[in-house]
């Protein structure tokens, strides 16, 4: 590891020269698979340039690496040596080819609401896909994992506080029935994420999912509004539904 | 006359106690003169009784002691250019400690007389110790007849005191040895095995059958826990080293409930901190197919899982092997799920598929009738065994698969339920090009549901498959329902038993050997004083006291190889955050069973009162929805 010297005449890591901004980057990166440059650009309210001066710092720590993985900017993703550093318990791999559509759909729902007073304001918090599948611990288990969940804290001076949102970015259509067998299962749920089937769904419990947000694309937005209304009026109420933010398609 | 002879007698009292002052005062000079020796032997000896040591202990600290001896004394020829006098030097050193002293520096003089001192005290200290040891054990130390029973009493308590503080220090007991063996936490005493500090099983010892007995809240889950955990780890690091296959752990709980399901939680977290990836727990959250197994293990396994009667019931049953062979034979593939092979049982759907064998053709004539019989039956079996053998899933999908089996409230299904797994796991590892996996099945309380899966077939063919098995049960008859099954058990377990606290555990006691000890007598002159004379002889002794096991406590237990036994205090491994806040509930008949997403029910919503308006904050980052009255709910 690269050392520096300290005024004591010691040596530290290099790590000491991240900034805040720095590690909020690197933590958000690593939460969200990956990140491609256009969107770290706006997550670090920097010019382009910056922000590639910023991933070739992360990328000569070791932290991070980057390459351009389809249309668009480079992708950038950590390392093993980086989710270490940042303490993030998931195993080191670009972003699947399969999901880069969906990732970078994902990280603009985020992007978008993070960016909004409110959501600042309330000091509400994003729980990723990633953070809730290792909460399972079983890649490919029988249940749904939302593409992230916002927490409202009980504190927050919002209408919403202490609920916790699922948040679904519908880019393509599924079948009518495969979604609002979806849908269903969120509003469903009375447990979190890890915890044994018995506390899943047990009847007459709170729910974990106060509300289900689902961002779409056009060709998705008519199956979704559609599975929303077989589910009944009760449920449906607990839906949101609107287009995925600027900026979500590759 | 009488005059001479008291003289005589007096003269001879004071000449014994002229002795015996005489003895004393010898050996208190002899302690004072060698005083820093004899102060390291005291503590020495001491420390040995207070902490339980054995007396290698003692003697291998005295020769750890011994290259620090010849770096000095070579240091000092170095220095004199004298070599011919270095076997003086210890006596120099003494001589120099008593001069010092005498010039009113004591501590200099301790300082120069340690090196010589120590080594020298540590031995004479573990000289000590050995004989009372050995005393002991042969019955003829301490003062009352009793002794050797309070002796050795009282050396278990602080044996067991010292291996608790062992496994209390943090790190003190590492899950992996350098040497990639599993450790399971603090040795208390050993009996014909090499003593150590940690108890170290081998992996290969893993990779063979074990058994474990011990009653409900004794630790057997936690030494489980910690087995399992060292063998998901050692495998992982040989794969890595390109030396083995992945890891994969099937735990076969034939208990059931609300506490298996606890126990399924507690696994996951700790095994995934030993590099377990995934764990399925099944049925409740993943499912395994019995479609997968080829079309005649499938025809068999089906016929199995249903029970025949014997006598008349014996035609039934010949009816139904052909009506299944002819549903799975069919020529259009065999079924992928119990709706497919429960269409198939159709006479008009049999005699179609089958309308180019003649042979069929006729059969299905003759047993047209009972088709119907058999597809209510296999309806009422699928309904029962519920959906966790329906499929998609196998054993890849994960490192370790914690299958729970109601063998307490559901026995029949339980067994069942057995009977297809085993078959599953049989042609998951007999498949063409091996597993690629090195498996460890777990079976814990398997008499419960080994009424239509004898254990013992279930052990035999897991040896003949490779796989390691790991038997568990709360007490010797709960191994296995005959007596013949559990000594046959017990007797192939060549990685060992591990005997935790159980009332009966005389068999494996038995089991365990014997070895040759020294027996003693003496003569008692009065209520406590010992003659001199006595009587000695060989004899056999069980290796494992039975009296141990019975009152060992909660976390210690007695693993038993090769004719010898180490009691070891297990170290409880920590695992990350519990999922679960409290004790949880036993699942309801309709438990979450995985299914395929598509063939999902919509489970029932929990209902909640109006929710609080969030448009406003959706509308500012995503835009109004324009769409809310598209599709009417």
């Amino acid at each position: 590891m690269t050392t520096s010297a300290t005024p004591s005449g010691g040596t530290a890591p290099a790590a000491t020269w991240l900034t805040q901004r720095d590690i909020d980057g690197l933590v958000f990166t690593g939460e969200m698979y990956g990140i491609q440059l256009d969107q770290l650009t706006t997550l670090l309210t920097a010019t382009e340039e910056r922000a590639r001066a910023v991933s070739a710092r992360w990328r000569a720590h070791g932290y991070a690496d980057t390459a351009r993985l389809g249309p668009g900017k480079a992708w950038l993703w950590l390392t093993r040596m980086g989710l270490a550093a940042c303490g993030l318990p998931y195993s080191a791999a670009p972003p699947a080819l399969s999901r880069l559509a969906h990732i970078r759909a994902v990280t603009a729902v985020r992007l978008a609401l993070e960016s909004s007073g409110v959501y600042r304001t309330a000091a509400a918090t994003w729980r990723s896909e990633r953070r809730l599948r290792a909460c399972t611990g079983r890649p490919g288990a029988a249940v749904h994992i939302p593409d992230g969940e916002v927490h409202w804290p009980d504190s927050a001076d919002v209408p919403y506080a202490g609920e916790c949102w699922a948040i679904e970015a519908e880019l393509t259509a599924k079948t009518v029935r495969r979604t609002a067998s979806i849908m269903a299962e969120l509003l469903a749920r009375t447990g979190d994420y890890g915890c044994p089937a018995t506390q899943r769904a047990v009847p007459g419990a709170s729910p974990w999912h106060a509300r289900a947000l689902y961002l779409c694309s056009p060709a998705a937005r008519h199956t979704v509004v559609r599975a929303r209304g077989e589910l009944g009026a009760a449920l449906a109420a607990r839906i949101e539904v609107r287009d995925l933010p600027p900026g979500a398609r590759m | 006359m009488i005059r001479a002879y008291v003289t005589w007698v007096a003269l001879r009292a004071a000449g014994r106690v002229l002795r015996a002052a005489l003895k004393v005062a010898t050996a208190i000079a002899a302690v004072v003169a060698a005083t820093p020796a004899t102060v390291v032997a005291a503590y020495s000896y001491t420390i040995a009784w207070l902490l339980g040591w054995p007396p290698r202990r003692l003697y291998r600290a005295a020769a750890w002691c011994l290259p620090m001896l010849g770096v000095l004394f070579g240091a000092q020829a170095l220095r004199t250019g004298q070599w011919g006098d270095t076997w003086r030097e210890p006596f120099g050193s003494w001589r120099q400690m008593w001069r010092l002293a005498a010039r009113g520096a004591p501590l200099a003089g301790l300082a120069t007389a340690a090196p010589v001192a120590i080594p020298t005290g540590l031995l004479i200290g573990a000289l000590a110790w050995s004989y009372r040891v050995f005393s002991m054990e042969i019955g003829t130390g301490g003062l009352t007849a009793d002794a050797p029973i309070t002796f050795d009493l009282r050396q278990w308590r602080h044996q067991v005191r010292s291996a608790r503080a062992r496994i209390a220090a943090p790190g003190a007991v590492p899950l992996v040895s350098r040497r990639g063996a599993i450790a399971t936490g603090a040795v208390i005493r050993t009996v014909q095995h090499p003593g150590a500090a940690t108890a170290r099983a081998p992996y290969a010892r893993l990779r063979s059958h074990q058994v474990v007995i011990g009653t409900t809240g004794t630790g057997k889950t936690t030494l489980l826990l910690r087995l399992w955990a060292g063998f998901v780890a050692v495998t992982w690091r040989r794969f890595a080293a390109g030396s083995g296959g992945r890891p994969l752990l099937i735990v076969l709980d034939c208990k059931g409930g609300a506490d298996s399901r606890q126990v399924a939680d507690r696994v996951r977290r700790v095994l995934r901190s030993a590099g377990a990836r995934s764990t399925a727990v099944w049925p409740d959250e993943a499912s395994l197919s019995v479609w997968d197994l080829p079309a005649d293990q499938l025809v068999t396994t089906l016929l199995e899982l249903i029970e025949h009667g014997v006598g008349g019931a014996a035609y039934y049953a010949d009816v139904m092997d052909a009506v299944v062979s002819m549903a799975i034979m069919a020529p259009c593939g065999p079924p992928a799920s119990s709706a497919d092979f429960l269409s198939r049982l159709d006479a008009d759907w049999l005699a179609l598929a089958h309308a180019s064998d003649p042979a069929a053709r006729n059969a299905m004539r003759w047993s047209a009738k009972q088709v119907a019989d058999v597809a209510l039956r296999f309806r009422a079996l699928f309904r029962r065994l519920g959906t966790g053998l329906d499929g998609p899933g196998s054993f890849d999908d994960a490192d370790v698969w914690y299958c729970i089996l109601e063998g307490t409230a559901e026995t029949a299904v339980a067994e069942a339920q057995a009977k297809a797994l085993v078959e599953i796991l049989a042609a998951y590892a007999a498949r063409p090009g091996g597993s690629g996996a090195e498996i460890l099945l777990a079976v814990d309380e398997f008499s419960a549901v080994s009424r239509r899966v004898p254990i013992w077939h279930l052990y035999e063919r897991a040896r003949s498959l490779g796989l390691a098995v790991q038997v568990s049960a709360q007490s010797w008859h709960g191994l296995a329902e005959r007596n013949d099954d559990r000594y046959r058990i017990a007797a192939t377990a060549d990685g060992g038993i591990w005997l935790l606290r159980t009332p009966f555990p005389d068999p494996i006691s038995e089991l365990a050997g014997s070895r040759r000890m020294v027996d003693t007598t003496r003569k008692l002159l009065g209520w406590w004083l010992w003659r001199g004379d006595g009587y000695a002889r060989a004899h056999y002794t069980q290796v494992v006291d039975p009296d141990i096991v019975r009152s060992l406590d909660v976390g210690q237990a007695a693993y038993i190889y090769r004719g010898g036994v180490t009691y070891v205090q297990v170290k409880r491994l920590v695992a990350g955050l519990s999922a679960i806040p409290g004790r949880i509930l036993a699942p309801t008949q309709g438990a979450p069973q995985a299914v395929a997403p598509s063939r999902r029910p919509l489970p029932a919503a929990p209902q909640l009162e109006r929710l609080p308006d969030a448009s406003q904050l959706l509308d500012d980052v995503f835009g109004a929805e324009q769409h809310r009255g598209e599709v009417s709910g």
